[in-house]
Formats: structure tokens, sequence, C-alpha cells
């Protein structure tokens, strides 16, 4: 439903940052994006929300499509609009000095239905820990509550696509759990999840495909699975190769090897 | 004491005038980071806007006033259009920079059309004056300070109770966030230039009031400085407090210090008083309580 074909951008001009990257989203799916530290995950993330622009960003090659249309060089508002894809960005992005409800609110601004207060309702159900947290100010809450209002906010934009830019930045093993948990739960609600992650163990737990990016390019591609117990993957983003790595000599070795494919 | 308490009453009238002022910095603050140096012309073209409709084309003042403001309102959209919009997203110091300059060019401009001489402006509102014998309220400042309180109320009312209001404290505190959750962020940046440039409007026209209207009156826009910097440049209730601080200061040293031969020093003591806050107080007297996660 959502395509990303051949995208090439550049910030500032000058900085290369995806070199034709070309990949789809289906239906239905929990889509993993793994890669390490600029391998150009957040920017194509931010490219398909239409955000790219802000950052002094330009997409010089590719296209994005959904369905048939093109969304490429449209806002983030008409994005949401028209193709139900919601983007949350890393780091917890919800509005520190305004109170939980509000920033509920503030999320749902885009809509224009009568519904807003009822979705607010059930939105909260889903997140049990926010419920008596709806009058403090969003910045006083925690980290994994901040997490998950920010997934609760997006939620009040009736996605029927999600990005999600590393949900799992700064939380605890066991409250990253309960996120991811949650995540599992949307899509099986039937909102189509992309996710990009550090923590590939948990992510590729409840994702069906996954693709490895480095370097602004598909290195790798599969079924969650199969990324899981691929050898490579397991080196060097699983951490639990069946050999140490010696230097890292060889982990340039292997981006090397990995560039051509 | 009748001096005292007659020196406080005008000068928090006056106060209220200046919070406006105040508020309309903090508001393109908060939404842009930015300081709105071109304050004074703003305030000048709004004056001149309702200057014509209710001078030049006699319109009664209940239909000018309206109009007046969303000319002004108008203004300043066309303005944030030109000369902000493309610079959203960069550092907030080169719009900074871009307001010093509007400032220079507005100037010029007002200028050229409306020459450097002054206009009269005598609105005729009726008369509220409150004459005890010993106190002496005039009607002029007393229809500024209601004018000034009840723009304050109506943005209050805007920003707290209504769904844009949200949207314009979401935006105020992150663009990008704003934008990822579906909030029109340059929307929002144009009708908080355009709600500001009315309130600067109702400020201008108050302030002409109490004397003339000439392109030399933006120079009365440079009192928002003390106001919010005593204020915090943050904070919509410190606007208030720091207009009134500021108004209260200046006519109780006009009323106490300059007969002592200080002629003048009352356009210098809200800055004597800005700089001791600033050392007591960095952020302001109500500077944001930054939030801060242990």
């Amino acid at each position: 439903m959502l395509s990303v074909e051949n995208l090439r951008v550049v910030y500032h001009d000058v900085i290369s940052v995806l070199n034709g990257i070309s990949l789809s989203v289906r239906q239905g799916e929990v889509l993993i994006i793994i890669g390490a530290n600029g391998a150009g995950k957040t920017t194509l993330l931010r490219s398909v929300a239409g955000m790219i622009d802000f950052y002094d960003g330009d997409i010089i090659e590719g296209d994005i499509k959904v369905g048939d249309s093109s969304i490429k060089g449209l806002g983030p508002t008409d994005i949401m609009r028209r193709c139900g894809l919601t983007y949350v960005m890393e780091d917890r992005p919800v509005f520190w000095y305004l109170t939980i409800e509000e920033n509920l609110g503030a999320a749902a601004f885009s809509r224009w239905d009568r519904e807003v207060r009822k979705d607010m309702e059930k939105v909260l159900t889903y997140f049990p820990p926010l419920k008596s947290l709806r009058h403090k100010k969003a910045g006083y809450a925690s980290g994994g509550e901040q997490q998950m209002l920010a997934i609760a906010m997006a939620l009040m934009t009736k996605p029927r696509i999600l990005l999600l830019d590393e949900p799992s930045l700064g939380l605890a093993p066991l409250v990253t759990e309960e996120v991811f948990g949650i995540i599992k739960r949307l899509n099986q609600s039937g909102i189509s999840v992309v996710l990009v992650e550090q923590n590939a163990h948990a992510a590729l737990e409840i994702g069906t495909r996954g693709y490895v990016m480095e370097l602004g390019r598909i290195v790798l591609e599969g079924k969650a699975e199969e990324l899981a117990s691929n050898k490579d993957v397991r080196e060097f983003y699983l951490g639990s190769g069946e050999k140490s790595r010696r230097s890292y000599r060889d982990a340039r070795r292997y981006k090397r090897r990995k560039r051509w494919l | 004491m009748i001096d005292l308490i007659q020196a406080v009453g005008s000068g928090m009238l006056v106060g209220l005038v200046y919070s406006l002022l105040g508020l309309c910095i903090v508001l393109i603050y908060k939404a842009s980071e930015a300081f709105n140096f071109a304050i004074g012309e703003f305030m000048v073209v709004g004056s001149f806007l309702f200057y014509i409709l209710f001078f030049d084309l006699h319109l009664p003042f209940i239909i000018a006033l309206p109009l007046g403001l969303a000319a002004a309102a108008g203004a300043g959209a066309i303005i944030q259009r030109l000369a902000i919009k493309p610079l959203i997203g960069r550092s907030p110091i080169s719009m900074t920079i871009v307001t010093l300059g509007l400032a220079f060019f507005i100037r010029a401009c007002l200028q050229l059309i409306f020459g450097s001489h002054s206009y009269s402006f005598f609105l005729e509102l009726p008369d509220i004056s409150i004459d005890t014998g010993e106190l002496l309220f005039l009607s002029d400042p007393i229809w500024a300070g209601i004018l000034a309180l009840s723009a304050f109320g109506v943005v209050m009312f805007f920003l707290f109770r209504t769904r844009w209001g949200l949207a314009v404290r979401a935006t105020s505190e992150n663009q990008a966030k704003a934008m990822a959750f579906g909030i029109n962020a340059r929307m929002i940046l144009l009708i908080v230039w355009a709600a500001s440039s009315a309130c600067i409007a109702i400020a201008g026209i108050m302030i002409s009031n109490f004397g003339a209207l000439s392109t030399m009156s933006s120079i009365v826009g440079l009192r928002a400085i003390p106001v919010v910097l005593i204020g915090g440049m943050d904070s919509i209730g410190g606007a208030l407090i720091g207009g009134i601080i500021v108004g209260v200061c200046e006519s109780m040293v006009g009323t106490y210090l300059e007969p002592l031969g200080l002629i003048g020093f009352k356009e210098v003591a809200p800055y004597i008083l800005l700089l001791i806050v600033l050392l007591i107080r960095p952020y302001g007297l109500f500077g944001t309580v930054r939030i801060e996660r242990v």
C-alpha cells in the first residue's frame, strides 16, 4: 500500500543520505527497518511523512506512492489527511508543557468530526497509566508514559499506516516489551506499522518482514524470522554471532561487501 | 497619599496598554522564538489603517475598529508571508534580524506615504472620566485600559479555550512535533502574526489617542522591551504584570522624581528597573519554569 521507489535524499544540497532506496509496505504488516546509526532510517521516515523540507533536505530522485498516487512533495498535513499516514518521531514527540489530555486534543487537530471526545476516551482505555495522569503536564510523565502518549496521540489521527521511529529509545527492557506489545495489538486492529529500531531483537520478534539499511541503501530484505536467523544480522545487530568479531577492520569489510548487494 | 493613588492608578491604566504590547511580543516569541523588533512600526501601520477608515472615510467607530483590526491582521499576515515564512525552520536569530530590517523598511514606507508630520487623532469616545474632587482619572486612559484588558482577555480565551489556541500552543512548543501530528505549522504561524498585529493595532490606536499620530509614534513600541524582559519572554501572565509594573514605575517617577529636576527620567526608569530585575532573575519574573526530568 505504501511504496518507495529508488529514493535519493540530500541534506543542505551536499550531504547525500539516501542513495536510491526502494521498499514496499504491505497491508496489515509490521515492517521492521534496522540499521546502524547514520544509515538513513530517520531520513527515510521523514521523507515519507513529508517533513524532509523542514529539515532542509531535498528528494532529488525517486518517488513515494500510496496506492497508485504519488505523495512526493506534499506537506505532512496533506499526507496525513489523504493517506492516513502518521509519523511518530523519535525521542518521544509529546508536548511537554501541555497536559496529557491537551496533547491528545492537539493531535486530533487535523480532524473535523465530532467524535474526538469519544475517541479520546477509547484511546485512553488502551493506555491505563495515562488515564490517571490526564490532567498532568506531559513533561512530568516518565519515559514509558511519554512513549505511550506519543503512540496514543498518533492513534488520535486515525492512522492506517503508522511510522514509528525508535519507540524503545531510552526505555527499560520491561517497558520496551510493554510498548512493543501495544504496537502488536494495534497491528492486529488493522493498522500497518513501519517500525524503525536499534533494538533488533525485540523488533524482529513482533515483525512480519524486515529490511536492513546501511549507508542509505537496503542491503538485506526478508521475513522477520529469516533475518533473525541470518548469520550477518546475528553478528552485527543481534550481537550473538557464532564467533566474536576480531577487530573493527572486519566490520568494515562486511560493510564493503554488503554495499554491492 | 492621594498623589500615590493617583500615580499608581493612572500608571496601571497606561500599563495595561503596555501589557498588550508585551503580549504581542510574547505570542510571536513563543511561536517562532523570534523577537519582533518591528513592533513599533506594526503599531503605526495599524493606527494609520484605522485612521484612514475612521477619520478619512468617516465610518462609525463600531465598524471602523473591527475593520481596522482586520486590516492590521491582514497586513501582519502579508508581512509574515513575505518576510518571515521563508525562514521557518532556520535559526530564530535570522528571523529576529529580519524584523529589525522590517522596522526600517516599514518606517521608510510610512514616511513616503504619510509624510513625517503629525495627524491629529481624537476618538471622541463617551466621557467616563472619574473625578472625585481629589482624584482625577481621565476618560482616554480608562478607555485604553478597558480596551487593552478586553483584547488581552480575548487572546487568552482564544489560546486556552479553543482548538485553534491549543494548536497554537502546541506549535509554539515545537514546530516539528506539531507538523508530525498534522498541525499545519506554517498556517498557525500566519495566524499568530496576524493576531499579534491586530493586538498591536489596538494598543497603537489607544496610544495615538493620548496625543497625535505620526510615523515617529513607533518609538513607544520599544516600551514592550522592558515589559517582556521584566515579565519573562515566554510568559503571558508575565506580560500583564510586566506591563503594569512598567506603567506604574513610569508614572511614579513622573510624580515623585521628575519634579526634583530630573526631567525626562520617566523614559529611562523602566530600563533601570529592568536591569535590577534581570540581575536578580535572569529569566524575568515569570519566565517559564523549565520542566526538568530527574
